[in-house]
């Protein structure tokens, strides 16, 4: 079962100030099994002036990553936004939001989500899982979001820390499955401590009881997050094929350079021409 | 006579604490996955795990657990299995997390699949070893890994050699 195709990925990894904590729940997804996590900052719109929290460096938590089990390579550490939303204007896309590999949102009107599937710039669309649904799922804004290449994520920690929001959690994904058909989903953690992780293969499995079928499971953990880090990687690219990266040297340099340092196959580089 | 077909989940339980995982006991699992299975899937669960259900295998050293059901239910049984969230033994609640491995039809493929996970185990601790000494004690466990007509279960008790920091 230690499979060495499929690439899992966790991409909600609850920030928190302790560097402890942080690096053990790092340490457990490498040894679980996952070859990318995203470290997530919730960013509260209640405060009159919201302040962006700045990523860390990755290299500020660890000097060496750890290696990923049934893998030779280290695991990948990626930096999330997610803004909680009430209202349409605290969502703006500064550059602030450009420090972040991905970017998501937490809609809590009915508007709001239909405004975020359509139009917003985000990779991941929240669904509520600890209270019920506020709004009803209706086809055209879930569509229209598949399509664009967004996608819905179902956290599932808190279906394990308590039985009431494990009832949301279910019924909230079961109303999400009955619209989108299974597609364009994302299962993920919210961890905020190392025992709440699961494996890859229990999670494909929990994705079976939320309403997914036994494909669509197992690809909500591994090729649906995959493309949500590719749809993030061109956000902060022009058309997907140039990309402007500061050079260290002083040298006085043009501002727009060739991909450098980061191959992209030929192969992505066409499927990423919107 | 129709041969009763089995599932056999290889799992491994993850704590905090190494020093807890001593007093894993198959009691406390067993009666773990039973409460986890009846809140998740209620009355229907439990009836599940009356018709065959038993923990056949604890390694208190390095937390690996076999657990047998039936074919046809082993999914009700695995999707409970990530909702618990702590073990009791004797009146001590140690939190933990348990996570499947391997899911076998025989005990004989577990088994092979175990001996080659341990493997894999012991290269991922040289890394981390700080004598010589240590580094050749794990060097020497990895050679003996093997799979024996009997006496299968000693054998990968014996070459769970773990380095405690």
């Amino acid at each position: 079962m230690v499979c060495r195709m499929a690439t899992f990925m966790d991409l909600n990894i609850n920030f928190t100030k302790d560097k402890k904590t942080l690096q053990n729940i790092i340490e457990t997804a490498a040894h679980l099994g996952y070859s990318t996590v995203a470290i997530n900052y919730t960013l509260e719109s209640q405060q009159k002036k919201p302040e962006i929290p700045k990523p860390t460096s990755i290299s500020d938590l660890f000097d060496k990553l750890p290696v990923v089990q049934g893998r030779s390579r280290p695991i990948r550490v990626l930096n999330r936004l997610t803004v909680v939303a009430t209202d349409p204007s605290h969502f703006r896309p500064t550059t602030e939001y450009k420090a972040f590999d991905l970017v998501a949102v937490l809609p809590k009107t009915e508007k709001l989500f239909h405004a975020a599937c359509m139009t917003f710039e985000v990779d991941i669309i929240c669904v509520t899982v600890t209270e019920k649904q506020p709004f009803h799922f209706k086809r055209a804004p879930v569509n229209g979001a598949i399509d664009r290449g967004v996608f819905f994520e179902i956290v599932y920690t808190p279906a394990i820390r308590d039985s009431t929001m494990r009832r949301y959690t279910i019924g909230n994904s079961l109303g999400l499955m009955e619209t989108c058909k299974g597609k364009g989903v994302i299962l993920s953690s919210g961890a905020e401590r190392p025992l709440e992780l699961r494996g890859p293969y229990d999670i494909a499995n929990l994705g079976i009881v939320f309403g997914l079928s036994e494909g669509d499971a197992k690809a909500a953990v591994s090729t649906n997050c995959r493309s949500v880090v590719i749809n993030g990687e061109t956000r902060t690219t022009a058309f997907g094929i140039i990309r402007t990266m500061k050079k260290p040297q002083p040298a006085p340099t043009s501002s727009e350079e060739k991909e450098d340092g980061r191959e992209i196959p030929a192969s992505k580089r066409v499927k990423m021409e919107h | 006579m129709v041969r009763f077909k089995s599932r056999y989940l290889l799992c491994e339980v993850c704590v905090e604490d190494r020093s807890s995982l001593l007093l894993l006991e198959e009691r406390s699992i067993y009666q773990a996955v039973k409460a986890a299975v009846a809140r998740a899937h209620g009355d229907y669960g439990s009836a599940l795990l009356i018709l065959s259900f038993a923990v056949k295998y604890v390694n208190a050293h390095t937390g690996v657990i076999l657990i047998r059901c039936r074919k046809s239910h082993y999914r009700i049984l695995w999707s409970a299995l990530p909702f618990i969230s702590c073990l009791e033994n004797r009146g001590q609640k140690v939190p933990c997390s348990i996570n499947c491995l391997h899911v076998g039809g025989t005990i004989r493929t577990c088994q092979k699949f175990l001996v080659k996970y341990s493997t894999q185990q012991l290269h991922r601790m040289l890394p981390h070893c700080n004598t010589e000494a240590e580094r050749g004690e794990v060097r020497r466990a990895v050679l003996s890994c093997s799979l024996e007509k009997e006496q299968d279960v000693e054998e990968e008790e014996a070459e769970e050699e773990w380095d405690d920091e």
